[in-house]
């Protein structure tokens, strides 16, 4: 059972996700739901295709913030670092999904492994 | 070769060579300036005759770049150019020269172009200047940065001049002293004793010709303290502060008999950012402390700085827009095409049920 405290957490931190944060996760489920793993450079490609940062010390930097909240999960796996959303994020990305807070960009790299 | 593009630039670039070449959309504006070289007028014909200048519009100074194209592009291979971000000239002309560079091929390493760009104070000068200013940093200059065919990029900020009161040419002065000395660093090298390590002129031209942000700094340096404490205080005041550095270089000058050695903790704190500088340790027997010459390139700064500029123009929009709703209210006619409407809500509802399909289909909602 969630507690009010516990709630208002969530909807604060809910409040400061980004377009950056809701792209990582709803690319990642993405990726997942076709089978395909989806690592850090490939979401940094991404990221700099949709035009919100030029460096990957930024695309980490914003990763590890979505780690950090549990929204998703990184698994070192064959020397890559795999990202995986996790119940938190798929709850998370359900929200803002719900909310059209943010503007649905493809990921580049999911669109050419589908081609 | 130095060139100087615009009103600013012009003056900047007359004062570090005094036969720079100078480029504006006037005669009158170029005749104002003292000494020179080689006069180029970008020639741009309203229908009233030739512009006496560009009225801080960009694209009067850019469509005036079509008719100096071919002659600046050539001029400009392995040149420092020297321009302004805010009014119309400088910034019209860069931008094209820039958009040529990105285009360009196989630009070689003693061809590329070193720019030296004079930023307008945000808080003191024109609403126009600081829109200018962001709209070059985000377009051409990012695009040209990306493209790895510029030299380093110097930003120069009026920052200083305007918190301290200083008149333009004496502010001048101050920026050319502080980029010959950055720029002595190869010459110093050679001609004094050589202690440790070794910066000659290709090093520093290679070093140079990187698509990169430079700050530099100097100081006189203690070894008793922590480097990096000092190299913070000793940011280049004409400068805009730097990112973290991705390469970086020094010019140690020691008194003679000295303790040449010194340099290693400049190493260290150097290792501990992960850079690996190149560096020249000399005697220099005019001082009589340890003197750095620092130089730092990074590249992170321009979307910070263009978020800054963006914040401050659009404040100076809203206060615009308020003066002028305070005088005159017209309001336009808002049309409403609800069947574009319509498709855009279907639209959206599609997107967020594909994603909700997606959290459950992998299990995980």
């Amino acid at each position: 059972m969630e507690t009010s405290i516990e709630h208002e957490l969530c909807e604060a931190q809910l409040s400061r996700l980004k377009q950056a944060h809701y792209l990582i996760l709803l690319w990642s489920a993405k990726s997942e739901s076709q089978g395909y793993k989806y690592n850090i450079t490939n979401c940094f490609d991404d990221l700099k295709h949709a035009g919100i940062t030029r460096t990957k010390q930024t695309a980490v930097a914003v990763i590890e913030s979505v780690a950090s909240l549990c929204f998703i999960e990184i698994r070192d796996e064959r020397n890559r670092k795999n990202i995986y959303i996790t119940k938190y994020g798929a709850k998370a990305l359900a929200n803002i999904a719900t909310s059209n807070r943010f503007e649905l960009i493809s990921s580049a790299y999911l669109e050419e492994q589908i081609k | 070769m130095t060139i100087g593009i615009g009103g600013a630039g012009c003056k900047l670039a007359v004062k570090l060579n005094s036969n720079a070449t100078l480029v504006n959309v006037s005669e009158v504006e170029l005749g104002k300036v003292v000494g020179g070289g080689q006069r180029i007028v970008a020639a741009i014909h309203a229908g009233r005759g030739q512009f006496q200048g560009s009225r801080m519009n960009p694209e009067i100074g850019y469509r005036a770049y079509i008719s100096i194209r071919q002659e600046l592009l050539a001029l400009s291979r392995g040149s420092m150019v020297f321009s302004s971000t805010g009014g119309g000239t400088g910034n019209g002309i860069t931008t094209g020269m820039l958009e040529d560079l990105t285009k360009a091929n196989n630009i070689e390493t003693e061809d590329k172009t070193f720019f030296n760009l004079l930023l307008p104070y945000a808080k003191l000068e024109s609403s126009e200047f600081i829109s200018n200013t962001s709209s070059f940093l985000a377009g051409p200059l990012a695009a040209a940065i990306d493209s790895g065919n510029t030299g380093n990029i110097v930003l120069f900020s009026n920052h200083y001049k305007f918190e301290h009161k200083v008149s333009e040419s004496a502010y001048n002065d101050m920026l050319i002293h502080s980029l010959q000395t950055f720029l002595s660093i190869p010459k110093k090298s050679a001609k004094l004793q050589l202690l440790d390590g070794h910066i000659d002129e290709e090093d520093f031209i290679l070093y140079t010709s990187k698509p990169y942000f430079n700050h530099f700094a100097y100081f006189n340096y203690d070894a008793s303290q922590d480097f990096g404490k000092q190299l913070n205080q000793n940011q280049n005041p004409y400068l805009l502060p730097s990112e973290a550095a991705i390469e970086a270089l020094f010019l140690l000058e020691v008194p003679t008999g000295g303790d040449s050695t010194i340099f290693y903790n400049i190493l260290e704190y150097f290792k501990s950012k992960n850079v690996s500088p190149i560096y020249s340790v000399i005697e220099n027997p005019d001082i009589t402390e340890p003197f750095i010459t620092v130089s730092l390139l990074y590249s992170r700064k321009p979307a910070e700085l263009v978020n800054d500029f963006n914040k401050i123009s659009s404040e100076h929009a809203q206060e615009k827009v308020r003066k002028s709703l305070d005088q005159y209210v017209k309001l336009e006619k808002l049309e409403v095409n609800l069947e574009k409407d319509a498709a855009q809500e279907v639209h959206q509802r599609g997107e967020k049920d594909e994603v909700l399909a997606i959290l459950r289909r992998i299990g995980k909602l």
